[in-house]
């Protein structure tokens, strides 16, 4: 059985057609609702409904060091995003890893982990590792079964790294990087809110 | 105050795989049919192309509490919303075999199921020309006896002749994977295109998903669907032998009593089992049909391991099925274990990985970070090469299904999960991940890895068995204890073997549905 070349025309056609990378979500501005990708977004430094500064700034480090290129993918605003959205609707895949909701709480929980741990492996805060340290850090932290306190810090590492991937790999723009054909059959709308 | 309905004929508790097959015989038998669906409402628009937002067919809440060593994947395994698991399900449709019928009988070991291959063939013929099936049923030689496919096998890329050459230069068959997909045109649905979304759901029809098959043959006898119904008690009669309805709760909070002639739970596994226990009255203070202290017990999931190889050829990995091309069943024979464990394995090879998400590339090597992850991805994308091991697990009293002391927003206490691979099962797992290394290297790796202990399908926790004081339901899926009451789905099985549940599922479903119908008092 061969491929269809008419079918792949077809999808590399609807591909290309594409201009965003259709990972559009509700976000909220001065009590309106716009949608815009988490891209987008984070260009336009739309405000946060659930991190501050320093959650945002730490998050966005730990990102770049995993998966460069994920903050300005906007990384923070889908996961601050899907901070408000309920758990059965969830696209955080925190959920496949049967992390209990809130998720925000195992986010807050992760974050603070990760301080704690860059100060006792480190002996100093994430945001003053420079490039070279910072892999070393999450050379550390990244090996199956790292634990800080109790806390799961290798999944939370996996939920990191895996929502930077999302955000840069998992949509049209991503597939296009990687020169695969997206193919689909519908396109998430951009109507949708989450 | 509840607010009170009319009575039902039949009301089945789940619109899944199980479900869906319910409601069409029990409504094309002429019956009074009401399905309530815990999720919200879902149509086959609704299915986006897109990893990230396939993860909204997945289990979400209630949260399941989870036990012990091993975990199930609750929330991977289980779905919500129209259609339930069934909508992100592969679509690989293998039999279970004469033998997982039989363990005991045969090789004293596990479980007996209360009837043998023979009598479920017919339902899975019978399945298998209703949602049009595809596959090469001489090619697969493990095959128990059963009509021919309909059509012809899914798409071979170069994904899957690459790796099944690795297979034939060990002396192990391949054969395409049977498959609920279709290849050509059947009963008004297009064939796939090989796409490889088949966990978003398949918005066109060709994986037979219940929005596409059997939801609508329901319907269209006269079955009714009610989303966003909440159910959690089964209701008896005062002398606790009858099923007379179930209770559920709106979305608002509003407490509604649906009565009905038979009650059919097809609410997954663990809502199954949550249901029953959740359902204890003063004549059955451990739970609805739980007199065996059985209810929740044997409860099973599949050990599974990917493995990986990286070649110089452009696989194609993004062509096909989510489920795969081919299959190989040498290991199905229950003592060809090298290592002497008892149970059966089998391969699902080449199935599509996409860039992200658990199945995809990424996680293929989850310790590899920063740009060497993206030098990673470009190579992936086109050079990954993946299969994956499924082995049997042992039904053990000790794996279970419990009610946990927190509740959900209706004050019903959640699910609570013990549960550990069983040792053989384990050590079927460790031959598997061995084995496929060995595969991938002679299929011309250049590297070759597994992946960790995954767990798929989650079976047990109601079981079927002749003896009331040794199992939950009947050989019809009848509660022991009480009358008019069923059970649908995989939380039937009393053992796993090692193939995907959908297929015997379905023909579980349509069974006892039939004997429903032609018993109906």
């Amino acid at each position: 059985m061969t491929i269809s070349k008419q079918n792949i025309t077809r999808r590399t056609f609807v591909d290309r057609a594409l201009k965003g990378s259709l990972l559009s979500l509700s976000f909220k501005v001065g009590g309106s609702a716009l949608l815009m990708t988490p891209r987008e977004a984070r260009a336009k430094e739309l405000p946060l409904q659930h991190l501050d500064a320093d959650q945002t700034g730490l998050l966005e480090r730990l990102g770049e060091g995993i998966v460069p290129g994920s903050a300005d993918s906007g990384l923070v605003h889908f996961i601050d995003h899907q901070f408000g959205v309920e758990p059965d609707d969830c696209m955080l895949i925190a959920k496949f890893f049967q992390v209990e909701p809130p998720y925000k709480d195992f986010y807050l929980g992760g974050l603070s982990a990760m301080a704690t741990a860059a100060e006792q492996n480190m002996g100093k805060p994430i945001d003053t590792l420079d490039e070279s340290e910072l892999k070393q850090f999450i050379q550390q932290i990244s090996k199956p079964g790292t634990m800080v306190d109790g806390y799961p810090l290798f999944l939370f590492y996996l939920c990191l790294r895996s929502d930077g991937v999302d955000v840069v790999y998992g949509t049209p723009e991503g597939f296009r990087k990687l020169n695969v054909p997206y193919m689909a059959h519908i396109l998430p709308p951009e109507g949708w809110n989450g | 105050m509840a607010k009170i309905l009319d009575a039902v004929d039949a009301v089945v508790v789940g619109s899944g795989a199980a479900g869906s097959v319910y409601a069409s015989v029990l409504a094309e038998g002429g019956k009074d049919v009401l399905v309530l669906e815990r999720g919200g409402e879902r149509k086959l628009t609704d299915l986006y192309s897109s990893q990230i937002w396939a993860r909204r067919l997945k289990w979400g809440s209630p949260h399941v509490e989870e036990q012990g060593p091993d975990s199930i994947w609750p929330n991977f395994n289980a779905g919500h919303g129209t259609g339930g698991a069934a909508m992100h399900h592969f679509a690989v449709w293998p039999r279970y075999h004469e033998e997982d019928f039989l363990e005991q009988t045969l090789y004293k070991r596990s479980l007996d199921w209360p009837f043998e291959y023979d009598a479920l063939r017919p339902f899975y013929d019978q399945v298998q020309s209703d949602v049009g099936m595809s596959g090469d049923a001489e090619q697969e030689t493990w095959r128990p006896p059963g009509d021919p496919y309909p059509m012809p096998p899914v798409l071979v890329s170069n994904h899957g002749r690459v790796l099944a050459g690795g297979f034939a230069a060990l002396n192990m068959h391949t054969a395409p994977i049977p498959m609920a997909i279709l290849t050509e045109t059947y009963n008004g649905r297009p064939p796939c295109i090989w796409d490889g979304w088949c966990d978003a759901g398949c918005p066109i029809g060709a994986l037979a998903n219940p929005l596409v098959v059997y939801l609508p043959r329901a319907q269209q006898a006269g079955a009714r669907l009610q989303s966003n119904a909440h159910v959690t008690r089964v209701l008896t009669d005062d002398s606790g032998r009858h099923a007379t309805g179930v209770e559920y709760f709106t979305v608002d909070g509003e407490r509604v009593i649906q009565p009905a002639d038979v009650v059919v739970l097809c609410a997954f596994t663990f809502e199954n089992v949550r249901i029953l226990l959740n359902s204890r009255n003063k004549n059955h203070p451990d739970g609805l049909g739980n007199s065996s202290q059985l209810l929740g017990r044997f409860l099973m999931c599949h050990p599974s391991v990917m493995v990986h190889g990286m070649f110089d050829e452009e696989m194609e990995n993004y062509l096909g099925t989510n489920g795969g091309q081919l299959l190989c069943q040498d290991g199905y024979d229950k003592q060809s274990d090298p290592g002497g464990a008892f149970g059966s394995s089998q391969w699902l090879i080449g199935y599509t990985v996409k860039p992200n998400d658990l199945l995809g590339i990424s996680m293929s090597r989850p310790d590899i970070f920063g740009e060497e992850l993206h030098e990673f991805m470009r190579e992936g994308a086109h050079h990954l090469g993946s299969m994956v091991a499924i082995v049997e697990d042992q039904p053990m009293l000790e794996n279970r299904i419990e009610l946990s002391e927190n509740t959900d927003k209706f004050g019903v206490p959640r699910a609570k999960v013990f549960y550990q691979t069983s040792s053989e099962g384990r050590k079927l797992w460790r031959t598997a991940a061995a084995q496929g290394v060995d595969i991938m290297k002679a299929a011309g790796a250049r590297e070759a890895w597994h992946g960790p202990q995954a767990g798929q399908h989650i079976m047990g926790g109601t079981i079927l068995g002749e003896d009331p004081s040794k199992s939950v339901l009947d050989a019809h899926a009848q509660s022991h204890d009480v009358a008019d009451l069923y059970v649908g789905g995989p939380s039937v099985f009393p053992t796993s073997s090692c193939v995907n549940p959908t297929f015997t599922a379905h023909a579980m479903a349509m069974k006892s549905a039939q004997h429903i119908v032609e018993n109906w008092k």
